[in-house]
């Protein structure tokens, strides 16, 4: 009962500060607001289509006309047409993805058999470039193939003793384009549902990762309060006159972490709520999951703020310790960004984090559409790491005088 | 020279301070160096992406009537060549639940069904192949590459049928006769030119396909994770500069409530004198900031900063707005405690509505680059980025002048206010 009672000190001593209000749930709406915001820019533009710069030097041509109309058709970029004075500063300044030349003469001499060279003017290294590389070669191909058609058919004609002349090819690399203009295959993508009765896909909102994002990255900045007093009580002698009562040690951590869970959970709770009613992330839909991972991440932030309370030597050192694992958490754990687009190596160490783990426990609620045994995995995983923290945590405390 | 003391000590007092030199260091360099270690791989050399593996199932059902090739097989192969990305494991399941339940598991990022009818449809023009696509809704990018890569398996199949109709229908309407044979020399001198292409666009030193990179101007990087970790690090300086503006002028209120400014109070040297010690002491760490962390990016990093004209104007118009800024804003702290959420709070929300922590973000909305302007983090933003991109210091003035007048102004106001508030 005493370490309820010292939990409950801590927690009145924490929520009766304002500032406290500032960093456990100010910041962070207005940072999953903020983030929420750009993601949703970033993924839903007005035409998500690379723009590609088209330079057409051999007007009216078959080929390049049959070109031309397959890129138009295309789903991965749209056409905009420049000048070759123009092309390297629009590719360099990201204006466009890529240029694509097409020398005069290409149409007539590919269907008499020379060797056509096109000019793409593009940055391979960066995704756009590769992007449009890929959809211009495609199409491209196609566009060869269908003068390579025409060249074989009328091939054929000749042998068979009538006449071929420019018309012909023309006309059989037109009908090889006409056919390459009807697809030949076609995909139906489902994204995977889990065990949700929901059919509407549960992703396509950008709070669906800004608002799980911003719990776990506040859950870890949200302990420099809890870790605080434990440092103040150190300093101020209040902690060494508490352990000369007949609370054990035991006792006493069991009090702090106690009210570090508490405050974590509650931060955690009301960011839960927020996300839910303002930012439309369903996290009610499997309310026993989102439960199970907001305990587990209260949790581990808790032990991690009891570690720091441990280890930081005054209050400059507990925002330190604080805000540095908040970036390394945040960021390895991809609560910033998705680690699916990150570098190999960044994203095998992140996937060990915690932080990794919780958004893996939200995001199959939100996202995924998985219920309670989804979350069962990272749940256990975040406990490992709390068990971790506790343990070290206790052993740093053993050693108070 | 009691301005240089007074400076001096509060100089040794902040730098003595390990938290300060994390905050003002340390801080700023972790981050860009996650966001260097989280993107730096994908863009080594050319073409060249590490992305984590992308683990894919397929479960093919395809049933060819006749004598139609096993195309669903072919797939399978293809999807498992050497010749793919590494980071593309592509694995046969044999039925779609557990393939489905592999997605759902995480054990799969993306599961291909190819249907009963997969090669009959490619191989006839009545109606599409369709294949299906289970993927986690949490990927972008892998499914999109794998739908790419399918697309290009399908245009070879394709480009053959499409070469055997043609031929067919054209020799058909010129009135000549030919024997099948005839048409099928015709089909497989296709199939061998297309693979013949294939070489010279993947392979040759010369592809018809020829792919230029155009020719870095100026300053400009070629690698374009340098741009965003350009980006990214003066989105980090321009932060923790007036992060530790507004913290280095702390110590004016930190003196008065200990009481050792009182005490410097009455000694001959008069306040203004005093004060302007202390608010130079916040000039000289932001200035040594900034420095600091432009030649440890440029080191670390590889960041091409710019001119070296254009960067001194930066660096020096900056150092005077969050100077000035953070005096402005101390000096309306009526004490320490406060002094310390209100700093988190305002340097922060400017941060975000400056742009900077977004600075390595593309597609953001024009609106949102006019609101970068109401704040002097915007226009640092501004010049930074200019100044990445190799800019004359002539095409910096407009930028540095308006940072260094709203650094003065701050400055003024704020001043004002201490000296009217330790009168």
């Amino acid at each position: 009962m005493r370490s309820i009672e010292l939990a409950l000190k801590d927690i009145k001593q924490i929520l009766r500060d304002k500032k406290s209000l500032l960093f456990l749930v100010l910041m962070p709406l207005v940072f999953t607001l903020f983030m929420g915001f750009a993601y949703g820019q970033m993924s839903q533009p007005e035409d998500p289509r690379l723009v590609v710069g088209w330079i057409n030097l051999d007007e009216g041509g078959t080929l390049s006309t049959a070109l031309r109309a397959d890129l138009e058709r295309s789903e991965v970029l749209r056409l905009e047409e420049t000048t070759a004075e123009q092309a390297g500063q629009l590719v360099q300044n990201g204006k466009l993805a890529a240029v694509l030349t097409i020398p005069a003469g290409f149409s007539e001499k590919n269907l008499d058999g020379e060797v056509i060279y096109l000019d793409l003017l593009a940055d391979r290294a960066t995704s756009s470039g590769s992007m449009a590389e890929q959809a211009i070669r495609a199409a491209v191909v196609r566009a060869l193939s269908a003068s390579e058609t025409a060249r074989l058919a009328a091939d054929l004609i000749h042998s068979g003793g009538a006449a071929v002349d420019t018309a012909t090819l023309q006309q059989a690399a037109e009908a090889a384009s006409r056919a390459w203009a009807a697809p030949a295959l076609g995909f139906t993508i489902e994204k995977a549902q889990g065990d949700s009765q929901n059919t509407a896909p549960a992703g396509d909102n950008p709070f669906n990762q800004a608002s799980p994002g911003m719990i776990v990255q506040f859950a870890v900045f949200g302990l420099i309060n809890s870790a605080m007093l434990l440092v103040l009580e150190r300093q101020n002698g209040c902690l060494p006159r508490l352990l000369t009562t007949s609370m054990s040690r035991a006792e006493v951590i069991a009090g702090h972490l106690l009210a570090m869970f508490a405050v974590s959970f509650l931060q955690g709770l009301i960011l839960v709520l927020a996300g839910q009613f303002v930012f439309e992330a369903d996290y009610l839909r499997q309310p026993l999951a989102t439960l199970i991972v907001l305990s587990a991440l209260a949790l581990w932030a808790a032990s991690l703020g009891m570690l720091i309370g441990t280890l930081a030597k005054g209050e400059d050192q507990v925002i330190l310790y604080a805000m540095a694992g908040m970036f390394l958490f945040s960021a390895l754990g991809g609560a910033w960004f998705p680690l699916e687009g990150v570098g190999r190596t960044f994203a095998a160490i992140g996937r060990w984090m915690p932080s990794a783990h919780a958004m893996t426990g939200f995001q199959n609620i939100l996202i995924r559409g998985q219920g309670t045994n989804s979350v069962l995995l990272p749940a256990a995983v975040l406990l490992a790491w709390a068990a971790g923290c506790f343990g070290l945590a206790v052993w740093r405390f053993q050693k108070e005088d | 020279m009691k301005i240089l003391d007074i400076a001096l000590k509060d100089l040794t007092q902040s730098f003595r301070s390990l938290f300060a030199v994390g905050m003002m260091f340390a801080a700023p360099l972790l981050i860009t160096g996650l966001i260097y270690f989280a993107f730096g791989g994908l863009a080594g050399g050319e073409g060249g992406n590490d992305l984590p593996d992308l683990n894919i199932v397929i479960v093919n059902h395809d049933r060819p009537t006749g004598d139609n090739p096993r195309l669903g097989e072919l797939l399978v192969g293809y999807l498992q060549e050497e010749s793919m990305p590494d980071w593309l494991v592509a694995r046969e399941m044999q039925d779609e639940t557990t393939a489905r339940a592999a997605v759902d598991q995480r054990e799969a990022g993306v599961a291909l069904i190819v249907p009963a009818d997969f090669s009959d449809a490619l191989l006839s023009a009545d109606h599409p192949a369709s294949l299906t696509l289970v993927q986690d809704p949490t990927l972008s990018i892998g499914p999109a590459v794998l739908a790419d890569l399918v697309r290009l398996f399908v245009d070879g199949i394709s480009g053959a049928r499409i070469a055997s109709e043609v031929i067919s229908e054209q020799v058909q309407q010129a009135g000549v006769a030919v024997n099948s044979a005839d048409l099928q020399d015709a089909t497989a001198a296709y199939a061998a030119w297309y693979a013949e292409l294939q070489r010279n666009l993947h392979h040759s030193g010369q592809p018809i396909l020829a792919v230029r990179r155009p020719a870095a101007g100026g300053q400009a990087s070629e690698d374009p994770i340098k741009t965003i970790l350009g980006a990214t690090m003066a989105g980090m300086v321009i932060f923790f500069n007036f992060f530790t503006g507004a913290s280095a002028a702390q110590s004016i209120l930190r003196e008065q409530e200990e009481g050792t400014l009182a005490r410097l109070f009455t000694t001959p040297a008069p306040r203004a004198l005093i004060l302007l010690g202390k608010f130079s002491a916040v000039f000289v760490m932001v200035l040594v900031q900034a420095v600091v962390l432009l030649a440890a990016s440029a080191l670390i990093f590889g960041i091409n900063w710019g001119r070296p004209a254009t960067v001194a104007l930066l660096v020096s118009s900056l150092s005077l707005a969050s100077t000035g800024f953070g005096i402005l804003l101390l000096s309306g702290m009526q004490s320490l405690r406060q002094s310390g959420p209100v700093i988190g709070g305002v340097i922060s929300g400017m941060g975000m509505m400056g742009g900077l922590f977004t600075a390595g973000m593309a597609n953001l909305p024009k609106a949102f680059n006019t609101v970068t302007l109401f704040v002097p983090q915007g226009w640092a933003m501004r010049g930074w980025k200019l100044a990445l991109a190799g800019a004359a210091p002539a095409e910096v003035l407009l930028t540095v002048l308006v940072l260094a007048g709203m650094g003065l102004a701050f400055f003024a106001i704020g001043a004002a206010l201490f000296r009217r508030r330790l009168a």
